[in-house]
């Protein structure tokens, strides 16, 4: 790995009308989790285990559980299993930290360690990695009718 | 941005896509490393290149083609999209369940 490669997050905050104990159970249940992201889930929600989730068909991202502390915070690695991906189960990181907001939950999201901008226009592994990403998007037909983009859930 | 999908889609355009994303390389230097045909080659390039992801430059009789960063900051915001796409529909999830639970004891 080029030392210079530096890295990036992705950030957000969605405030949720629903308590924390809700939105874990949407995080960690393998027949839950589908109802937001992917077709299929297996998962071994403790720490060290495994989840492999269908994004698309042919698109498999796939990770570790790093910490799990019910209803507050879930840190798990993200990659994809894709043969054209250099971000390999394991590379990047995912934390979601859930906090009370009155009756609600305001919950942070945090997607660190994807190639910065600047350096992936100089550097391989910034190209492929959002190659790869792009590749889960357009695989299995027409773009314009990805459920990624028009915002339905399927 | 559907341009640029349905471009990346082809995994050959992919792997073209990844010899010209350091240096230029004419249209021949690219088909040497593919077992297809020289015009599938061109077929795809000119795909890429309407889709923004290539710069094509003509030098003499050849024509030299180049990734184009700038394709980059779409596809940043495109992976940004999807998360915002992935949590928006946990909210919905989330704020339904919730629904569910107390209007069973309402």
């Amino acid at each position: 790995m080029d030392a210079t490669t530096e890295t990036t997050a992705i950030v957000r905050e969605v405030s949720i009308a629903a308590s924390p104990e809700t939105v874990w159970e949407l995080l960690v249940d393998p027949d839950k989790v589908t109802r937001w992201i992917g077709e299929q889930a297996t998962f071994e929600p403790r720490p060290g285990g495994t989840y492999r989730i269908g994004v698309v068909p042919g698109h498999t991202a796939r990770g570790e559980f790093v910490e799990i502390d019910p209803p507050h915070r879930l840190v798990f690695t993200w990659g994809w299993e894709d043969d054209s991906s250099v971000v390999t189960p394991g590379s990047t990181t995912i934390e979601i930290v859930l906090e009370p907001q009155g009756d609600g939950t305001l919950l942070h999201f945090e997607h660190s360690g994807l190639p910065s901008k600047d350096s992936a226009e100089s550097h391989a592994h910034g190209w492929d990695h959002y190659l790869a990403r792009l590749a889960v998007a357009g695989g299995g037909g027409d773009p314009g009718r990805d459920p990624w983009l028009d915002g339905d859930r399927s | 941005m559907e341009a640029t999908l349905r471009a990346i889609a082809e995994p050959h355009r992919r792997q073209i896509l990844g010899l010209v994303r350091d240096g230029e390389l004419s249209a021949g230097e690219i088909a040497a490393h593919f077992d297809v045909t020289r015009p599938a080659i061109s077929q795809h390039l000119n795909v890429l290149k309407e889709a923004g992801l290539v710069n094509e430059r003509r030098n003499g009789t050849k024509r030299l083609y180049r990734a184009r960063p700038e394709g980059l900051a779409e596809i940043k915001a495109f992976l940004e999209g999807f998360w915002d796409v992935r949590l928006g529909a946990l909210k919905r999830e989330a704020e339904s369940e919730e629904g569910t639970k107390h209007g069973r004891h309402d």
